[in-house]
């Protein structure tokens, strides 16, 4: 039986054990490490696209949890504190390296949607009905890393745009701008994707 | 309003708002209908990444080490 679950079948709470391992209770701490450590750790994979690198900050993110769990007051749920905690590790971390993710008031890519949409073709051509989890997953790593990081911090995570321009240092249109790139990028890497599977069945 | 003009909007609006003129436009085109409408199930599909993968046992050990370091990095506690 793993930490976690033999913590919470004695009938502490996840509530307890927090309060525990504040107080210093590895045995605690360890278990809120069970119970958080595939979100902390998927997200990380996401922002990072290395399965390296999201271990490291994996790592990074619990050491600061426990450096600070000290200082959770309980204003919002551990999770939530946990997740913006850690989504704060991994934007230093591509900071540091200089990616440019991080300057999102400059453009990631040239601009190749100057004109408008002008889709040809039949109303077949839409997307719906027609994404997976797998070949969604692999366009959302194809994308160039600042797309990427908008897309899950808003779409896949659910952080509103105000919380994404603050830790970003951007503004919100900002915000929207960048999301929507990372969407119509998405939007192309699908319908290719689509279109090779189904010349691929003829 | 032309497509452009609509798509030049549609980062500030898609998730909500509008003008009429915009709406109209929406109703109107199907070629920035059918945008928006794949745009939109891109964003519903993101659900679907629901966190799969647990990282390996290195990251827990890795945690060890560093917590041993920062305990031995403590002041030691006076006991009262």
């Amino acid at each position: 039986m793993t930490t976690a679950k033999k913590v919470l079948a004695s009938g502490i709470s996840e509530q307890e054990a927090i309060a525990r391992a504040q107080q210093g209770d590895a045995e605690c701490f360890e278990a809120l490490y069970g119970l958080h450590k595939r979100r902390v750790y998927s997200l990380c994979l996401r922002m990072t696209g290395n399965t390296a690198e999201a271990e490291d900050l994996t790592q990074e993110a619990f050491l600061q949890l426990y450096r600070k769990i000290a200082t959770f007051r309980g204003e919002s749920a551990f999770s939530t504190w946990l997740h913006r905690l850690s989504v704060n590790v991994v934007l230093m971390h591509l900071r540091k390296k200089g990616l440019p993710e991080v300057s999102l008031e400059e453009t990631l890519e040239p601009q190749q949607e100057d004109g408008p949409r002008k889709d040809v073709g039949t109303r077949d051509n839409v997307l719906a009905g027609s994404i997976d989890r797998v070949n969604l997953q692999r366009a959302v790593e194809s994308l160039p890393p600042g797309y990427r990081i908008i897309f899950i911090l808003h779409d896949v995570e659910g952080y509103e745009h105000n919380e994404i321009a603050e830790m970003m240092g951007c503004s919100i249109g900002n915000s929207k701008s960048q999301l929507h790139k990372a969407r119509m990028k998405l939007r192309d890497l699908l319908k290719q994707s689509k279109a090779e599977k189904a010349a691929g069945r003829r | 309003m032309t497509c452009a003009e609509f798509q030049k909007s549609l980062p500030y609006i898609i998730d909500g708002g509008g003008t009429e003129e915009e709406q109209g436009h929406l109703e109107a085109c199907h070629v920035c209908s059918d945008l928006v409408a794949d745009l939109r199930y891109i964003a519903e599909c993101a659900k679907l990444l629901v966190p799969m993968e647990d990282p390996s046992p290195r990251v827990w050990t890795g945690i060890e080490k560093g917590l041993q370091q920062e305990d031995m990095a403590k002041p030691a506690r006076r006991s009262s």
